[in-house]
């Protein structure tokens, strides 16, 4: 009797697994094994190291961590992405001097697919969802611009024009980029995620509220 | 005797391991990382942040002319807490939960040797 059960229950755990998930879990795999045969490890971590490198390390390294890509960037970005990559930092990862060389390598429709899935199931608890929701609001526009001038390293669109500056990953398309959750979560605590940005500690600057409003602005950036 | 050789070996290596400084970067570290990208590597105002659509550009850093306006307080209050500390564009940023009080001192040494100047007495 308990056998027949256990039977009865094993075949439908392996039966939701096959009809709910591993279409997915294998495009994981597939994109694993992708990801390094394809050369990204050579440039990008995809596990949160041990032991935080030094700053000269840090600086050897030649493209941003991915072990959370999952929580920041958005699926359907990423698979375009991975097949048309264009710059989204204006100068070289780690560099004031030279610019980005817009040569980062391309997939194939099918490769951008798994590496897709791959990169989807990086994600940290860190990034608590739904807690911002993407909306231009005149408080958002005063915070980047006028408190903050958030401009000053990262382009954004301004009308009809693309102004800024260039140290920063651009925000022209951040919308379409990165997920909302994420943007306040980095804001919140950019150290979790890079152990060296140039970007300053806003925490005790602007208020937490007013953080998650400024994440909703860069999160309607078009 | 060789197991107290090993254990002072190894008490030594944790003793080491335990008295390390939390890595500091040095004052020019600091300059090329978090100050460079606007005011540029020497700092002449000329880093890639300085693009021809900024409103303001970024303070020529050697400019004896424009550096000895400020004292040295002034100095310290724009690194802290931004433009906004010495009336001019909040495109200059706050520093003061990013880098520490030292640190901020020491950038304050490094623009004056820059400047070759002082601030007015
Ligand atoms: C995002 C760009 C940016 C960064 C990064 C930046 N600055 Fe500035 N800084 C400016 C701009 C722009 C001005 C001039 C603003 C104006 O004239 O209204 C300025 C002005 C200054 C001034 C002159 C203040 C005055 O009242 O005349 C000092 C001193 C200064 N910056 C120091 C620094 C130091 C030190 C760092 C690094 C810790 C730094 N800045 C980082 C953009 C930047």
């Amino acid at each position: 009797m308990l056998d027949g059960l256990k039977v009865i229950s094993s075949v439908l755990i392996v039966y939701i697994f096959i009809a709910t998930g591993s279409h997915v879990w294998a495009g994981v795999e597939e994109g694993r094994r992708l990801f390094v045969e394809k050369g990204c490890t050579e440039c990008h971590t995809t596990e949160r190291p041990a032991r935080a490198p030094t700053f000269q390390e840090f600086l050897k390294e030649k493209g941003p961590p991915l072990w959370y890509a999952g929580s920041k960037f958005r699926k359907d970005w990423l698979r375009k992405w991975l097949q048309a990559p264009e710059p989204v930092r204006p100068m070289a990862y780690n560099s004031i001097k030279e610019r980005n060389p817009a040569n980062h390598p391309a997939l194939d429709g099918k490769e951008a697919e798994a590496v897709t899935e791959y990169l989807a199931s990086l994600t940290t608890d860190r990034v608590k969802r739904g807690i911002v929701k993407p909306k231009k609001t005149v408080r958002g526009r005063i915070i980047f611009e006028k408190k903050l001038g958030c401009y000053g390293c990262h382009l954004v669109r301004k009308g009809k024009r693309v102004v800024g500056g260039l140290s920063g990953p651009t925000l022209v398309g951040a919308g379409k980029r990165l997920n909302p959750d994420w943007i306040y979560a980095f804001l919140k605590d950019q150290n979790f995620f890079i152990p060296y940005t140039s970007m300053p500690i806003y925490v005790g600057i602007v208020t937490d509220r007013e953080m998650r409003v400024l994440s909703g602005y860069v999160a309607a950036m078009e | 005797m060789w197991r107290l050789w090993n254990s002072i070996i190894v008490l030594c290596f944790l003793a080491g391991l335990l008295l390390t400084p939390a890595m500091a970067l040095t004052v020019k570290e600091n300059y090329l990382f978090y100050c460079a990208p606007c005011h540029g590597i020497e700092g002449r105002g000329d880093g890639p942040n300085a693009t021809p659509t900024q409103p303001v550009a970024p303070r020529n850093h050697r400019s004896k002319k424009e550096m000895s306006k400020l004292s040295d307080q002034d100095i310290i209050n724009v690194i802290k807490f931004g433009g906004r500390a010495t009336g001019i564009s909040t495109l200059m940023p706050p520093y003061k939960n990013t880098l520490t009080e030292e640190e901020i001192v020491e950038l304050k040494d490094y623009l004056r040797e820059l400047c070759q100047c002082r601030g007015p007495e």
